[in-house]
Formats: structure tokens, sequence, C-alpha cells
């Protein structure tokens, strides 16, 4: 079966850091594909080798049946990147910089001002072709930064946490847009440090950790990865003389735990289903001398997937 | 291909410091500078009576009565200069060793010399040296007519007005004309930010991640920044000349076509600094401002461009904004080329390294973090 992107044993240093290393993934026709991983896991990494911006050492990368290596030109034509810095100018309007980035796609006159304009509708902004971006909100200079980024109509779209910092309205707006973009034909990869929007959008993820593909697939595959285990919070109480690494240590040390996160005031622990042993659990805390306020169960999702899968939370 | 023109020359006319920078500050330099220091252009003291005892110990008659002539005529139009002749030269020496009187002269020799034996007032010894060389330049004057046509001679009749006068350069020229050639420079020289900037300023911006990834031809793009720089070092040349010449009435060149030719040098060195900070730009990581102002700043106080008395010998020469300035003072005032021709070609062939050398650069440039 042909994708639309195929990236095979994908290798990138910088330096003597490795990091990306021996990624492969497939990214089909159409489909919003969502990259997850905490800091430094290589998302940025390898979707910089994807867009042109940076070589790599080892590896294949086709694109819609383009060689990345061969047919870079071409590859540079069909895509369009959203990053994740607002890489905009502040001395033009919103309308002259959706042109200008447009226009280094070979788009000219007519064409160019109708598709800068169309792509400034798509993204909210008609009522503010003439607006400079200083005097953009966040959210607004942030969907200005998606429209230089798809102006030219690209059949893949990169798209590198476009929902950082901006507000509750303007998320819900980018990511309506963005499936939107799915639907008109567009592929789309995407990510972002927000378990919910990609849960919420991306029809195929890639959990990626420390330059290497820790799992592939829908939201329910990944999820099965992990259905043997459930999360725990116990509510408590740690006492300041508790040093909460070496707590982390002891309890991840426990019979059957699988993963433990300390969070502000509970303490989650993801414990196998099939061997689950609360009761055992609770004893261990109250010979910890740590109070048991509350305790709540919970089954699987992509956070208890990916901390199952890691080791560690996403952020 | 025009996009990135027309991109960056909206963007320099839309940002004020650029326009503060580069077009108002030169100007009001310009303005304060040659205003200010117009004064320098003035006598402080006051010289007061020239006193000088000569004596003729030439044999030449025609020396003796050259000498008589000259003494007679400065004498008749001057009265701030005293003559007086003496048979005691040692004596005459030595009430100009005591400052009784300014200095002792003695014509001697044939072929004539003149032996001036000065006091220790410095002002009055450059007027009696001043007097002197203008008598030697008149007596050769003499010579060459008197070699070459002894007949006019004969007819000659002196009346007032009837003596060598400097050359009229067409033009008086004012420290303001100083000031508008030098910031010119100035401006120029200062241009290699605004190259350097192009490139920091996409790096600043995230936006040269977004050209390197475009389908464009990064040798083509690189050119195209560089001429996008092309519209804005022009208007910056037009716009200062313009006000030097119509607000503060400072003076260029005498005739068009030297306008011309200084424009056209000026352009040129605006270019190959265009040009040289692009290519630093594409490398550079510190702030320009920090690394390249202080270099630019040392280079014009030591090239003359804030004051004209600032001159080192040595160093001053190897200022290349100095020589840029005699090139041009050359141009407007004497109305010569060659200087100018030759910041022309050194500054096309610096350009054409400084493209090679960006252009190179950019085609290799990789994603910016």
């Amino acid at each position: 079966m042909s994708y639309f992107l195929t990236v095979k044993n994908l290798v990138k240093n910088y330096g003597d850091l490795c990091a990306v290393d021996n990624l492969s993934f497939y990214v089909k026709q159409g489909e919003i594909f969502g990259l997850l991983g905490p800091n430094g896991a290589g998302k940025s990494t390898t979707l910089s080798v994807i867009t042109t911006l940076s070589d790599f050492i080892k590896g294949e990368i086709e694109i819609d049946g383009l060689d990345i290596l061969k047919d870079r030109m071409g590859i540079k034509q069909i895509i369009g990147m959203v990053p994740q810095d607002i890489a905009v100018y502040d001395h033009l309007n919103a309308l002259e910089n959706v042109k200008f980035f447009a226009s280094l796609y070979g788009l000219r006159g007519r064409q160019l001002t109708n598709s800068s304009i169309e792509a400034l509708e798509f993204v909210g902004l008609s009522d503010r072709l003439e607006m400079k971006p200083k005097q953009m909100s966040g959210g607004m200079r942030r969907r200005l930064n998606i429209a230089c980024g798809i102006a030219h109509s690209p059949k893949l779209i990169v798209m590198d946490e476009p929902t950082v910092g901006v507000d509750a309205q303007s998320r819900e707006h980018i990511l309506k847009s963005i499936q939107t973009l799915r639907e008109r034909g567009a592929t789309v990869i995407y990510t972002s440090h927000y378990m919910n929007e990609v849960e919420e959008i991306c029809d195929r993820i890639a959990i990626i950790d420390k330059g290497q593909l820790v799992a592939c697939g829908t939201k329910s595959e990944l999820v099965a990865l992990v259905t043997d285990a459930q999360s725990i919070y116990i509510e408590t109480k740690i006492p300041a003389s508790f040093e909460l690494d070496s707590l982390k240590k002891k309890l991840r040390n426990l019979p059957d735990v699988k993963a433990v996160a300390l969070e502000e005031n509970s303490i989650r622990i993801d414990i196998s289903i099939e061997k689950s042993s609360i009761s055992k659990l609770l004893e261990q805390f109250l010979s910890m001398g740590l109070p048991v306020i509350n305790i709540k169960t919970e089954v699987p999702n992509l956070d208890t997937m990916f901390l199952t899968l890691t080791g560690h939370e996403l952020r | 291909m025009f996009s990135v023109i027309v991109k960056d020359t909206r963007e320099f006319l839309r940002d004020r410091v650029n326009l503060f920078f580069y077009i108002l500050f030169p100007v009001m330099l310009i303005f304060l500078l040659g205003n200010l220091l117009a004064n320098m252009d003035k006598a402080e003291d006051a010289i007061g009576t020239i006193r000088i005892q000569y004596q003729r110990d030439t044999t030449d008659p025609y020396q003796q009565q050259a000498v008589m002539n000259f003494i007679g005529k400065v004498k008749e139009e001057n009265g701030m200069l005293q003559f007086e002749e003496t048979s005691d030269i040692k004596a005459a020496r030595q009430l100009a060793g005591e400052d009784e009187i300014t200095a002792a002269v003695l014509f001697t020799g044939d072929p004539m010399e003149i032996q001036i034996y000065e006091g220790t007032n410095q002002l009055k010894n450059k007027a009696v040296s001043a007097i002197f060389s203008s008598f030697i330049q008149s007596d050769k004057a003499y010579e060459a007519v008197f070699e070459s046509n002894p007949q006019a001679l004969s007819g000659l009749v002196l009346t007032q007005g009837e003596y060598v006068e400097q050359k009229d350069l067409g033009i008086h020229r004012t420290m303001m004309d100083y000031y508008a050639v030098t910031m010119l420079a100035m401006v120029c020289f200062m241009i290699i930010l605004v190259g350097t900037g192009a490139f920091m300023g996409e790096r600043q911006s995230k936006t040269i991640n977004r050209l390197i990834i475009a389908p464009q031809n990064r040798v083509f793009l690189f050119l195209q920044k560089i001429l996008g720089m092309l519209p804005q070092v022009a208007i910056q040349i037009v716009v200062i000349m313009f006000i030097c010449v119509v607000i503060f009435k400072a003076h260029y060149a005498a005739n068009t076509s030297d306008n011309l030719w200084l424009f056209l040098m000026f352009l040129c060195v605006t270019l190959c600094m265009v040009a040289l900070g692009s290519a630093i730009g594409i490398v550079l990581k510190a702030n320009p401002m920090a690394v390249i102002m202080p270099v630019l700043w040392i280079m014009m106080f030591f090239g003359g461009t804030y004051s004209r008395e600032m001159h080192v010998k040595g160093l001053t020469e190897a200022m290349p904004i100095y020589q840029i300035q005699q090139a041009a003072y050359d141009l407007v005032i004497f109305g010569h080329h060659e200087k100018a021709n030759y910041v022309i070609v050194i500054s096309l062939l610096i350009m054409l390294a400084a493209l090679i050398t960006g252009a190179f650069l950019f085609s290799r440039k990789q994603e910016e973090r």
C-alpha cells in the first residue's frame, strides 16, 4: 500500500546528540496525524527534516511519491508549514503577510489576492485584512501564522504546536479549521502538548520519545496497548520532610505498579488491572506515613497510555 | 521576482527606527555639526602689526627690483605690514629673537634665496610665510612671462586689482558642505547594518525558516534580498542630498554630471556595504549594533567624519571612509574623477566577492531555531 508520507529509518544528529534515532512511520492521504512526545523527544526535528528545513544523515522520506533527496523543489511546492513560533512580518498587514508568503509559491495577480483573502477568511481574519500583527491579540496572530502557511493550498500541512498560548475561543477556531482542511483533502501533521487536542482531532497518533517511535496507531489502538493498566488517584498529604524523588522511586518499586506521577494534591499510580491489589497499595501508603484522604480509579486514556509507554508525563 | 523587493521596501519605509537612524539622524548631524563647527573656520586671534626688517644682499638687479616692487606694493595696500630695510641682518635677527620685530629677512645669492628669521609668535610667523610664498609665486609668474614674452612686460602697468588671485571655485564653501559629504559617507557605511539586519531580522522574526522551505532557488532568493535593499539605499542617498541642498543650502559638486557621478559613487559604496553586511548577517549571531557599530564609529572618528581636525598620520589615511571622503571632495571641489572611479571599482569588486560568499552561505543555510 502506498502512503502520502513515508518516513523510513530516519536518523538525524546534532553533533554528538542523536535527535532522531531510526524513526519510521507513515501518514495516509487526507488524515490528521498527531506527533506526541515530551520536550526534546525529536518531534520538531522530524518536522524540520520533512519540511526540508534540515538535512538528515540516514533514512528515506517520500511525500506524495516524491523522494525528498531527489525532488526537493517538488516537495517544497506541496508543503505548507505552520511553525511553532509566530513567523510573520510586523510591519506588513495581515493581507500583505499572507500574500508575500503565498507569492513565494508562485501565486500571482488575482489568484494570489483571492487565495490570500480566502486563507484569512478561513482562519476568521477576513475583517482584519489591514491590521498589522502588532495590533492583534495572541490568538489572532496564531491564526495569521496559520493563514501564511496554507494560502498556497498545500497538500501536506505541517503544524508545530499551533495553539500554544492562545485563548480557548481561538483554540476552538483553530482546531475546527484543521478539521476543515482535512475535509478539503489536505493531509495534516500536527504536534501539540495538549493531549485533549490530539485526542479530539487526530486520526492517528505517533508517540515519540528520545528520538524513537514508541507507538503508533489510532487512539483506540494506542489505548488498547495499555488496557491492562488502570490509573488510581490517591489524594494524600505529603509531609514536607518527604523527598519527592525518593517517594516516587519507592512507589514505582511497589509490586504491579507500572508508572507513578506526582500531582498537586494527589499521586497517580498506574497498576496492572489483572494483578490489581488496591488494598496492598493502601497498606504501603499507610506504612510510609502517608494519609489516604480520597481514592479514585480511572480507565486508561491517552494520558495513561503516554505515561505507561514512556514512563513519564507529556509535559 | 519582485515580491521580496516590495516587501523589504515596505518594511523599511514603515519602520520608524530605520527612518530615524538612516535618514533623520544623519540629516540632524549635518545640521548640528555644520552650524556648531562653522566657527572653526573663523580666526580666533587678531594678527596685529607685522614688522619686518630686511636686507638686500643679492647682486641680480632684476631680483633687487622685484623685491622692491613687491614690498612697495604690499606696503602701499596694507597698513598692517611694516617693512624696514637694514644693513645689519645680525642685529635684525636678534630683534626678531626678542620679538621686537616679527621677522628678519635676507634676500641673498644669485639665483636669489630668501632667508627668514622668525620671532616666537606662531600666528605672525604663518602670516610672514604666506607673504613670502606669494612673493615667490608672483616672481615665478613674472619670470615665466619674462622668458616667454618679454615685450608683454613693457606695457605692464600695475593698477589696483591687477595681481594674482586665488582661482574662483565658483562656490563659497562652508562647514555645512564638509558635513554634507562626510555624513553621506557615514550613512553609506552605516548601511552595512541594514545589510546585516536583512537576514538577522528574518532570523529574529523566524520568517527565515519560511523563506528556506519555499520552493525558490536560494541564490536567487539571496540576490532578491540584496536587490530589495536597493530602493532603500537609493531613497536614503537622494533624501539626504536633497535635504542638504534644498534646506541647508549645502553644496556638493558645481555641476549636474559631477553630482550624478557622486551619487553613483555613493550608491556603489552603499551596495558594497549592503552585500558585505548581508553576508555577515547570515553567519553573525551577535547583535550587529554591539559588534559592528563600535568598529564603524572608530573608523569614522579616525577617518575625520565628525571633524576635519581629526587627522592621525598613517592611521587616518588607512581608514576606508577617509579615502571615500577624499574621493568625494576631489570630485565636488575640483571635479576630479580619478579617486571616485577608484572607489567605484574597489566597491564593485568587494560587492561581488560578498555576493558570492553570501549566496554560498545562504544556499547551505539550515533551520534557524
